[in-house]
């Protein structure tokens, strides 16, 4: 099923293109100016950018209520998104960023990948919560994360965080 | 030195043991990227980036050309065996190699592109060779005007030309050069967007956001929208060509391989125009039965063609990028962040200064080639149990890759919730049909374009006559008026002849 997204969502999101714009050149008032010999200083592009992303922002707000956007390719997939399918790879994703340094690679790429696989799984209506899948899914992570470490460490000399100071772990 | 003997030098670096065996887990690891859906060359390049903090440069760009044009001979295979083709580059091969396999012919389309893109391949280095050092010769008189104009008609291309809208790819464009502001800026070392957060100070890695605009977006896209969408695959059939194939595939590919060619050479970027102009004169040579074939049972040429002037296209596009410094497409701009990793910034210097380089990286294009041919004929069978991997599993372990990539660059857990965050905005720009492309190219090519931007006016003593009062910079100017004006024009034309009105967002009302 191939949908224009909805108009009030077109408009949201040429309102944080504006927001965005807005931002940097909220950001751009404290860089200083001084150009020295040129006549473009460090807070030129800065200057610039806001002021386009703003007028980007703006014209994105116009063309989404005055009947949506130009030229645009229908979405691939579903109308409407299934929000549990990225709440389960947002939370492996971040649980991995705020582990790996104390559980190590191999520990916290298989928990991401763990709970990763299960929004994927449960995005194409599998069931994912039998014992054995959640085995079979765990296994894998750790299967994959492993060798993935090793290579990298060991033949790339890569600095990846480990559980111990072995390198292997 | 001339080029022969240059190119012989290339040849005796690059057969050198480990540079062969880099070549050729480059060029297995590109082909099953381009088979894998979800994970293109650009991703696979950035993902491994971290590789060029202890791998010798040679060695790296030698194993990240083999991605390259691996992942376009691999591409092919998944875009005429499944019904959903993976990238831009293999949309017109997938429109008639489909079809083709539809009709029990995907042994053939396979053949095609896979020895087409062998011969286009050969032929697109051959140009390498022979041109890249003129270009260089050439590109040594370019002052900063001129190269701060070459990168906005880079700009100008990348978001206003190949994009279905041009407001979005300005957008995207912007988005990017937004992304290149974070961190010190390189000529009065001020920082600018940092927020405090010494990480930022460094700027944003370039793996990050190509990673998690591409892979991570990917991947979080597919939970969102595309888990219930059910997708065939065809039946692989004996890869052979008839003699007739061969009749209708020869001509093809070396008409393609002249239409893609010159597409790489130009800042312009994009395999977009030349593989949908080779499908349309392969579509308007063909006569009688052949031409019949087109859209209904699938034409051999209208896969050879495209599918040559692809690999054509993305080999030529080596020459800005080693000559001038200038990428044209996304994983382009992911080989110049490479250079900058190991503090080389490609131009027309690089020919003299990192020569043994240079030509090692072109031999390795043949030897890359024939590897490739080698793979991709009588091994396709081994590379079609890849599309075998069930979706979940396959997406969840490029995040264990994409982890690789964003930590190992910095060896920071901060940089793993950037790029959460910025997977979360490429779902956004995928689902409202925002180009990607451009926010990679903006923001490699940005801080580039801006001391260029600055040196120019500093040059003119404060003024921008100074763009205005060199040949060469007027000329760009032109370009870039010209490239911005032509198609509007064109519209404009066309709607008059049809009487009717030109809507401002370019469509036409009766």
């Amino acid at each position: 099923m191939n949908q224009q997204p909805s108009l009030r969502s077109e408009a949201l999101v040429g309102a944080a293109v504006a927001l965005t714009g807005l931002g940097l050149g909220f950001g751009a008032i404290s860089i200083p100016g001084d150009a020295g010999y040129g006549g473009a200083g460090p807070n030129f592009l800065p200057w610039v950018v806001a002021a386009v992303l703003t007028g980007c922002g703006i014209l994105i707000v116009r063309e989404a209520l005055s009947g949506g956007f130009r030229d645009m390719e229908p979405p691939s997939g579903a109308e409407g998104g299934w929000w549990p399918g990225l709440l389960w790879i947002s939370a492996g994703l971040l649980l991995n960023a705020a582990l790996i340094t104390k559980i190590g690679f191999i520990l916290g790429c298989g928990l991401c990948y763990l709970l990763a696989v299960q929004g994927l799984r449960r995005a194409q209506g599998q069931r994912a919560s039998a014992p054995r899948v959640l085995a079979t899914d765990l296994f894998s992570g750790l299967a994959i994360s492993a060798p993935v470490y090793w290579t990298f460490t060991k033949f790339l000399a890569i600095n990846l965080p480990g559980l111990t100071g072995s390198g292997w772990i | 030195m001339d080029i022969f003997a240059s190119l012989l030098q290339g040849f005796a670096t690059a057969i050198s043991p480990v540079n062969l065996l880099w070549a050729f887990v480059g060029c297995v690891l590109g082909t099953a990227v381009g088979v894998l859906p979800g994970i293109g060359p650009a991703v696979a390049v950035a993902m491994l980036l971290p590789i060029t903090a202890k791998v010798d440069i040679t060695a790296s760009m030698i194993f990240f050309a083999g991605i390259y044009y691996g992942a376009m001979y691999g591409g092919s295979t998944t875009s005429i065996l499944l019904n959903t083709p993976g990238e831009t580059a293999s949309m017109v091969t997938a429109m008639e190699g489909n079809k083709m396999a539809k009709s029990g012919r995907a042994g053939q389309a396979l053949a095609t592109a896979a020895i087409g893109s062998f011969v286009a391949g050969t032929i697109a280095t051959v140009f390498v060779t022979l041109f890249a050092p003129t270009v260089a010769e050439f590109a040594v008189k370019l002052g900063p005007p001129e190269y701060f104009l070459l990168m906005a008609l880079a700009f100008t291309t990348v978001s206003a030309v190949l994009g279905q809208s041009t407001l979005r790819g300005m957008t995207s464009l912007f988005l990017g050069l937004a992304l290149g502001l974070v961190g010190m800026d390189q000529i009065s070392g001020q920082a600018r967007y940092t927020g405090g957060v010494p990480e930022l100070l460094d700027g944003v890695e370039i793996v990050l956001v190509a990673v998690g605009l591409f892979a991570v977006a990917e991947v979080l896209y597919f939970a969102l929208y595309e888990g219930k969408t059910v997708e065939t695959q065809n039946t692989m059939s004996r890869v052979y060509m008839s003699k007739r194939d061969w009749a209708r595939s020869v001509p093809a590919w070396f008409r393609a391989t002249f239409i893609g060619a010159p597409f790489g050479c130009i800042p312009a970027g994009g395999t977009e125009i030349p593989t949908f102009l080779s499908y349309a004169v392969e579509k308007k040579l063909a006569k009688g039965k052949d031409k019949e074939e087109f859209g209904t049972s699938g034409a051999i040429e209208g896969v050879a063609g495209p599918e040559a002037a692809n690999n054509a296209t993305v080999t030529t596009a080596l020459i800005p990028l080693l000559t001038l410094g200038i990428p044209t497409s996304n994983t382009t701009a992911i080989l110049l962040g490479a250079f900058q990793n190991y503090g080389i910034q490609p131009g027309p210097q690089l020919f003299t200064t990192s020569a043994s380089l240079v030509w090692a990286l072109i031999a390795s294009l043949y030897i890359g080639n024939v590897m490739l041919l080698i793979l991709n004929l009588p091994l396709v069978k081994v590379w079609v149990q890849l599309l075998k991997i069930p979706k979940p599993q396959l997406y969840a372990g490029i995040l264990i890759f994409a982890t690789v990539g964003a930590y190992g660059m910095r060896q920071s857990a901060f940089d793993l919730v950037l790029l959460w965050a910025i997977g979360l905005v490429g779902v956004v720009m995928r689902r409202f049909d925002f180009p990607t492309a451009p926010v990679v190219v903006g923001m490699i090519l940005g801080p580039l374009a801006e001391a260029q931007l600055r040196n120019a006016v500093s040059i003119g003593e404060g003024s921008a006559r100074v763009f205005f009062e060199r040949p060469m910079s007027l000329a760009l100017i032109a370009v870039i008026v010209a490239v911005l004006a032509l198609p509007r024009l064109y519209r404009f034309v066309q709607a008059r002849r049809q009487g009717g009105t030109m809507l401002p967002h370019g469509g036409v009302e009766p």
